[in-house]
Protein backbone atom coordinates (compact mmCIF):
# COMPACT_ATOMS: atom_id res chain seq x y z
CA UNK A 1 0.00 0.00 0.00
CA UNK A 2 1.31 3.45 -0.87
CA UNK A 3 1.30 6.69 1.10
CA UNK A 4 -2.00 7.94 -0.36
CA UNK A 5 -3.82 5.02 1.28
CA UNK A 6 -2.42 5.90 4.69
CA UNK A 7 -2.83 9.66 4.30
CA UNK A 8 -6.51 9.24 3.60
CA UNK A 9 -6.80 7.41 6.91
CA UNK A 10 -4.94 9.82 9.16
CA UNK A 11 -8.20 11.54 10.13
CA UNK A 12 -9.78 8.24 11.14
CA UNK A 13 -6.67 7.52 13.18
CA UNK A 14 -6.77 10.79 15.11
CA UNK A 15 -10.52 10.39 15.63
CA UNK A 16 -10.02 6.90 17.09
CA UNK A 17 -12.20 5.44 14.32
CA UNK A 18 -9.77 2.67 13.29
CA UNK A 19 -9.67 -0.97 14.28
CA UNK A 20 -6.71 -2.46 16.13
CA UNK A 21 -5.19 -4.08 13.03
CA UNK A 22 -5.55 -0.91 10.96
CA UNK A 23 -3.87 1.12 13.71
CA UNK A 24 -0.96 -1.33 13.81
CA UNK A 25 -0.65 -1.16 10.03
CA UNK A 26 -0.64 2.64 9.99
CA UNK A 27 1.82 2.89 12.87
CA UNK A 28 4.17 0.48 11.10
CA UNK A 29 4.01 2.67 7.99
CA UNK A 30 4.59 5.86 10.00
CA UNK A 31 7.69 4.38 11.58
CA UNK A 32 9.52 4.39 8.26
CA UNK A 33 7.71 7.14 6.30
CA UNK A 34 8.76 10.61 7.48
CA UNK A 35 6.36 12.34 5.05
CA UNK A 36 3.28 10.60 6.44
CA UNK A 37 4.58 11.05 9.98
CA UNK A 38 4.97 14.79 9.29
CA UNK A 39 1.41 14.96 7.96
CA UNK A 40 0.10 13.24 11.07
CA UNK A 41 2.06 15.71 13.22
CA UNK A 42 0.55 18.65 11.30
CA UNK A 43 -2.99 17.34 11.73
CA UNK A 44 -2.26 16.91 15.44
CA UNK A 45 -0.91 20.44 15.65
CA UNK A 46 -4.01 21.90 13.97
CA UNK A 47 -6.29 20.00 16.32
CA UNK A 48 -4.22 21.05 19.32
CA UNK A 49 -4.36 24.71 18.27
CA UNK A 50 -8.13 24.54 17.74
CA UNK A 51 -8.69 22.92 21.14
CA UNK A 52 -6.49 25.57 22.78
CA UNK A 53 -8.50 28.27 21.00
CA UNK A 54 -11.70 26.72 22.34
CA UNK A 55 -10.41 27.19 25.90
CA UNK A 56 -10.00 30.95 25.45
CA UNK A 57 -12.83 33.11 26.66
CA UNK A 58 -13.86 35.92 24.32
CA UNK A 59 -15.20 39.14 25.77
CA UNK A 60 -18.90 39.69 25.13
CA UNK A 61 -19.61 43.09 23.51
CA UNK A 62 -20.05 46.06 25.88
CA UNK A 63 -23.62 46.28 27.18
CA UNK A 64 -24.43 42.72 26.14
CA UNK A 65 -25.77 41.66 29.55
CA UNK A 66 -28.05 44.73 29.67
CA UNK A 67 -29.46 43.92 26.21
CA UNK A 68 -30.12 40.34 27.27
CA UNK A 69 -31.90 41.54 30.39
CA UNK A 70 -34.03 43.99 28.35
CA UNK A 71 -35.15 41.01 26.22
CA UNK A 72 -35.70 38.87 29.33
CA UNK A 73 -38.00 41.52 30.80
CA UNK A 74 -40.33 41.07 27.82
CA UNK A 75 -40.61 37.36 28.61
CA UNK A 76 -43.28 35.87 30.89
CA UNK A 77 -41.81 34.48 34.12
CA UNK A 78 -40.39 30.97 33.64
CA UNK A 79 -43.06 28.33 34.28
CA UNK A 80 -46.01 30.73 33.81
CA UNK A 81 -48.60 30.02 31.09
CA UNK A 82 -46.98 30.67 27.75
CA UNK A 83 -48.29 32.83 24.91
CA UNK A 84 -49.63 30.80 21.96
CA UNK A 85 -46.81 31.95 19.64
CA UNK A 86 -44.16 30.77 22.07
CA UNK A 87 -45.88 27.39 22.43
CA UNK A 88 -45.80 27.02 18.63
CA UNK A 89 -42.11 28.03 18.52
CA UNK A 90 -41.19 25.61 21.28
CA UNK A 91 -43.18 22.78 19.70
CA UNK A 92 -41.37 23.33 16.40
CA UNK A 93 -38.05 23.50 18.24
CA UNK A 94 -38.91 20.25 20.07
CA UNK A 95 -39.89 18.55 16.79
CA UNK A 96 -36.66 19.81 15.27
CA UNK A 97 -34.59 18.35 18.11
CA UNK A 98 -36.50 15.04 18.25
CA UNK A 99 -37.19 14.32 14.61
CA UNK A 100 -34.08 15.75 13.00
CA UNK A 101 -33.81 15.97 9.25
CA UNK A 102 -34.17 13.82 6.18
CA UNK A 103 -30.97 13.64 4.12
CA UNK A 104 -31.32 14.64 0.47
CA UNK A 105 -28.93 13.98 -2.41
CA UNK A 106 -25.97 16.33 -2.43
CA UNK A 107 -25.54 16.39 1.34
CA UNK A 108 -28.50 18.74 1.92
CA UNK A 109 -31.24 17.99 4.42
CA UNK A 110 -34.85 18.94 4.98
CA UNK A 111 -36.19 19.20 8.56
CA UNK A 112 -38.87 16.58 9.32
CA UNK A 113 -41.05 19.32 10.87
CA UNK A 114 -41.17 21.06 7.45
CA UNK A 115 -42.26 17.82 5.76
CA UNK A 116 -44.98 17.40 8.40
CA UNK A 117 -46.07 21.00 7.87
CA UNK A 118 -46.29 20.54 4.10
CA UNK A 119 -48.19 17.25 4.54
CA UNK A 120 -50.73 18.89 6.89
CA UNK A 121 -51.16 21.86 4.55
CA UNK A 122 -51.64 19.53 1.55
CA UNK A 123 -54.15 17.41 3.50
CA UNK A 124 -56.08 20.56 4.47
CA UNK A 125 -56.23 21.71 0.84
CA UNK A 126 -57.35 18.24 -0.36
CA UNK A 127 -60.04 17.96 2.34
CA UNK A 128 -61.31 21.45 1.53
CA UNK A 129 -61.37 20.63 -2.19
CA UNK A 130 -63.24 17.34 -1.58
CA UNK A 131 -65.86 19.04 0.58
CA UNK A 132 -66.40 21.71 -2.03
CA UNK A 133 -66.70 19.04 -4.70
CA UNK A 134 -69.26 17.08 -2.60
CA UNK A 135 -71.32 20.19 -1.98
CA UNK A 136 -71.40 21.04 -5.67
CA UNK A 137 -72.28 17.44 -6.53
CA UNK A 138 -75.23 17.58 -4.14
CA UNK A 139 -76.35 20.92 -5.55
CA UNK A 140 -76.26 19.59 -9.10
CA UNK A 141 -77.93 16.24 -8.37
CA UNK A 142 -81.62 16.38 -9.47
CA UNK A 143 -84.03 15.58 -6.67
CA UNK B 1 -7.91 12.06 21.02
CA UNK B 2 -8.56 15.61 22.10
CA UNK B 3 -10.12 16.00 25.50
CA UNK B 4 -13.50 17.63 25.15
CA UNK B 5 -13.52 21.33 25.96
CA UNK B 6 -16.82 20.69 27.70
CA UNK B 7 -14.69 19.68 30.66
CA UNK B 8 -13.13 23.13 30.74
CA UNK B 9 -16.49 24.88 30.91
CA UNK B 10 -17.80 22.34 33.39
CA UNK B 11 -15.07 23.46 35.78
CA UNK B 12 -16.63 26.94 36.09
CA UNK B 13 -18.10 27.44 39.55
CA UNK B 14 -21.85 26.87 39.24
CA UNK B 15 -24.41 29.25 40.74
CA UNK B 16 -25.82 27.95 44.01
CA UNK B 17 -29.15 26.10 44.00
CA UNK B 18 -30.66 29.08 45.80
CA UNK B 19 -29.49 31.47 43.06
CA UNK B 20 -30.78 29.14 40.33
CA UNK B 21 -34.07 28.75 42.18
CA UNK B 22 -34.59 32.51 42.42
CA UNK B 23 -33.79 32.94 38.71
CA UNK B 24 -36.17 30.09 37.83
CA UNK B 25 -38.94 31.91 39.71
CA UNK B 26 -38.42 35.00 37.56
CA UNK B 27 -36.09 37.05 39.80
CA UNK B 28 -34.46 39.31 37.19
CA UNK B 29 -31.57 40.27 39.46
CA UNK B 30 -30.66 36.62 40.07
CA UNK B 31 -30.80 35.90 36.35
CA UNK B 32 -28.67 38.95 35.58
CA UNK B 33 -25.92 37.53 37.81
CA UNK B 34 -26.02 34.35 35.72
CA UNK B 35 -25.83 36.34 32.48
CA UNK B 36 -22.90 38.39 33.74
CA UNK B 37 -21.04 35.29 34.92
CA UNK B 38 -21.52 33.22 31.75
CA UNK B 39 -21.72 35.82 28.99
CA UNK B 40 -18.11 35.21 27.93
CA UNK B 41 -18.62 31.46 27.59
CA UNK B 42 -21.89 31.76 25.69
CA UNK B 43 -20.57 34.50 23.43
CA UNK B 44 -17.38 32.51 22.72
CA UNK B 45 -19.40 29.47 21.63
CA UNK B 46 -21.65 31.57 19.41
CA UNK B 47 -18.71 33.43 17.85
CA UNK B 48 -16.81 30.25 17.12
CA UNK B 49 -19.81 28.56 15.52
CA UNK B 50 -21.01 31.59 13.55
CA UNK B 51 -17.77 33.43 12.83
CA UNK B 52 -18.98 37.00 13.08
CA UNK B 53 -19.91 39.39 15.87
CA UNK B 54 -23.39 40.39 14.68
CA UNK B 55 -24.70 36.84 14.46
CA UNK B 56 -22.80 35.78 17.59
CA UNK B 57 -24.51 38.45 19.67
CA UNK B 58 -27.97 37.49 18.36
CA UNK B 59 -27.37 33.77 18.95
CA UNK B 60 -25.87 34.35 22.41
CA UNK B 61 -28.91 36.40 23.37
CA UNK B 62 -31.19 33.64 22.08
CA UNK B 63 -29.22 31.13 24.18
CA UNK B 64 -29.83 33.16 27.34
CA UNK B 65 -33.53 33.50 26.52
CA UNK B 66 -33.79 29.73 26.11
CA UNK B 67 -31.92 29.36 29.40
CA UNK B 68 -34.42 31.68 31.11
CA UNK B 69 -37.42 29.77 29.71
CA UNK B 70 -35.99 26.35 30.51
CA UNK B 71 -34.49 27.08 33.93
CA UNK B 72 -37.38 25.40 35.79
CA UNK B 73 -36.54 22.21 33.84
CA UNK B 74 -32.88 22.22 34.96
CA UNK B 75 -32.59 19.19 37.20
CA UNK B 76 -28.86 19.23 37.86
CA UNK B 77 -28.03 16.00 36.01
CA UNK B 78 -25.11 17.90 34.46
CA UNK B 79 -23.39 20.94 35.92
CA UNK B 80 -25.16 24.20 35.13
CA UNK B 81 -22.26 25.41 32.98
CA UNK B 82 -22.36 22.22 30.86
CA UNK B 83 -26.13 22.57 30.49
CA UNK B 84 -25.79 26.21 29.43
CA UNK B 85 -22.86 25.38 27.15
CA UNK B 86 -25.05 22.89 25.27
CA UNK B 87 -27.91 25.39 25.07
CA UNK B 88 -25.46 27.89 23.56
CA UNK B 89 -24.21 25.35 21.02
CA UNK B 90 -27.75 24.37 20.01
CA UNK B 91 -28.91 27.99 19.77
CA UNK B 92 -25.88 28.86 17.62
CA UNK B 93 -26.26 25.88 15.28
CA UNK B 94 -30.02 26.57 14.95
CA UNK B 95 -29.24 30.20 14.19
CA UNK B 96 -26.78 29.11 11.51
CA UNK B 97 -29.46 26.93 9.91
CA UNK B 98 -32.03 29.73 9.96
CA UNK B 99 -29.98 32.72 8.93
CA UNK B 100 -27.89 32.85 5.78
CA UNK B 101 -25.84 35.99 5.96
CA UNK B 102 -23.08 37.40 3.84
CA UNK B 103 -19.73 36.89 5.59
CA UNK B 104 -18.33 39.88 7.45
CA UNK B 105 -14.67 40.94 7.19
CA UNK B 106 -12.46 39.04 9.61
CA UNK B 107 -11.91 40.81 12.91
CA UNK B 108 -10.12 39.21 15.84
CA UNK B 109 -12.40 39.32 18.88
CA UNK B 110 -11.30 40.79 22.16
CA UNK B 111 -10.67 38.39 24.98
CA UNK B 112 -11.30 38.56 28.64
CA UNK B 113 -7.89 39.32 30.17
CA UNK B 114 -4.24 38.41 30.76
CA UNK B 115 -1.78 37.10 28.17
CA UNK B 116 -2.87 35.36 25.00
CA UNK B 117 -0.96 32.08 24.85
CA UNK B 118 0.57 30.72 21.66
CA UNK B 119 -1.83 28.09 20.38
CA UNK B 120 0.80 26.18 18.45
CA UNK B 121 4.10 26.75 16.68
CA UNK B 122 3.66 30.08 14.88
CA UNK B 123 -0.08 29.98 15.54
CA UNK B 124 -1.73 32.73 17.54
CA UNK B 125 -5.33 33.83 18.07
CA UNK B 126 -5.41 36.10 15.02
CA UNK B 127 -4.12 33.28 12.81
CA UNK B 128 -6.77 30.87 14.06
CA UNK B 129 -9.57 33.41 13.67
CA UNK B 130 -8.48 34.18 10.10
CA UNK B 131 -8.16 30.48 9.22
CA UNK B 132 -11.61 29.64 10.64
CA UNK B 133 -13.09 32.69 8.92
CA UNK B 134 -11.82 31.45 5.54
CA UNK B 135 -13.26 27.94 5.99
CA UNK B 136 -16.09 27.16 3.59
CA UNK B 137 -19.43 27.61 5.38
CA UNK B 138 -20.32 23.92 5.23
CA UNK B 139 -17.07 22.87 6.91
CA UNK B 140 -17.01 25.43 9.69
CA UNK B 141 -19.73 24.21 12.04
CA UNK B 142 -18.79 20.49 12.06
CA UNK B 143 -15.08 21.33 12.36
CA UNK B 144 -15.65 23.76 15.23
CA UNK B 145 -17.92 21.33 17.08
CA UNK B 146 -15.45 18.48 16.61
CA UNK B 147 -12.03 20.07 17.03
CA UNK B 148 -12.66 23.29 18.96
CA UNK B 149 -15.17 21.78 21.40
CA UNK B 150 -14.38 18.06 21.09
CA UNK B 151 -17.97 16.88 20.56
CA UNK B 152 -18.45 13.23 19.51
CA UNK B 153 -19.49 12.80 15.87
CA UNK B 154 -22.91 11.47 16.89
CA UNK B 155 -23.72 14.69 18.74
CA UNK B 156 -22.63 16.71 15.71
CA UNK B 157 -25.00 14.63 13.56
CA UNK B 158 -27.84 15.40 15.97
CA UNK B 159 -26.98 19.10 16.16
CA UNK B 160 -26.58 19.68 12.44
CA UNK B 161 -29.12 17.16 11.12
CA UNK B 162 -26.56 15.91 8.59
CA UNK B 163 -25.68 12.25 8.01
CA UNK B 164 -22.64 10.84 9.81
CA UNK B 165 -20.65 10.23 6.61
CA UNK B 166 -21.23 13.82 5.47
CA UNK B 167 -20.21 15.23 8.83
CA UNK B 168 -16.97 13.24 8.83
CA UNK B 169 -16.10 14.31 5.29
CA UNK B 170 -16.74 17.96 6.24
CA UNK B 171 -14.53 17.71 9.33
CA UNK B 172 -11.74 16.01 7.36
CA UNK B 173 -11.89 18.65 4.63
CA UNK B 174 -12.09 21.40 7.21
CA UNK B 175 -8.92 20.12 8.87
CA UNK B 176 -7.13 19.87 5.53
CA UNK B 177 -8.13 23.42 4.67
CA UNK B 178 -7.04 24.72 8.09
CA UNK B 179 -3.76 22.84 7.88
CA UNK B 180 -2.87 24.50 4.58
CA UNK B 181 -3.96 27.90 5.83
CA UNK B 182 -2.11 27.64 9.14
CA UNK B 183 1.05 26.37 7.48
CA UNK B 184 0.97 29.33 5.12
CA UNK B 185 0.30 31.74 7.99
CA UNK B 186 2.74 29.99 10.30
CA UNK B 187 5.69 31.43 8.38
CA UNK B 188 4.48 34.91 9.30
CA UNK B 189 2.50 34.61 12.51
CA UNK B 190 -0.07 37.37 12.98
CA UNK B 191 -0.21 39.72 15.93
CA UNK B 192 -2.35 38.26 18.69
CA UNK B 193 -4.88 40.45 20.42
CA UNK B 194 -3.91 41.81 23.80
CA UNK B 195 -5.68 40.57 26.87
CA UNK B 196 -7.04 37.07 27.02
CA UNK B 197 -7.29 34.37 29.58
CA UNK B 198 -7.78 30.68 29.42
CA UNK B 199 -10.58 29.03 31.34
CA UNK B 200 -8.05 27.34 33.59
CA UNK B 201 -6.81 30.75 34.69
CA UNK B 202 -10.31 31.94 35.49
Amino acid sequence: MDCSYFRERINEYVDGDMGYMEVAELQAHLSFCPDCAAELAQVGEVRGALAAWGRLELAAPPGFADRVMAAVELEPAPGSPKPFGQVVDETLEYLDERLGSIPLPGGRTVPVKNVLGWALATAAVIIGFERRHDRRSRELTPL
Amino acid sequence: MTTSNLHKWASLPDPSLAELGRAAEGDAQAFKLIVERYQGMVYSVAYNVLGNHTDAEDAAQEAFLRCYRKLPQFRGEATFSTWLFRLALTASVDYKRREKRQPEPVETPEMVAADVPQLGEGIDAATIVAALHDLPEDYRVPTVLRDVYGLPYQEIVEATGRPLGTVKVMVHRGRASLRLKLRAEGAEPGQGPAGARTRSDA
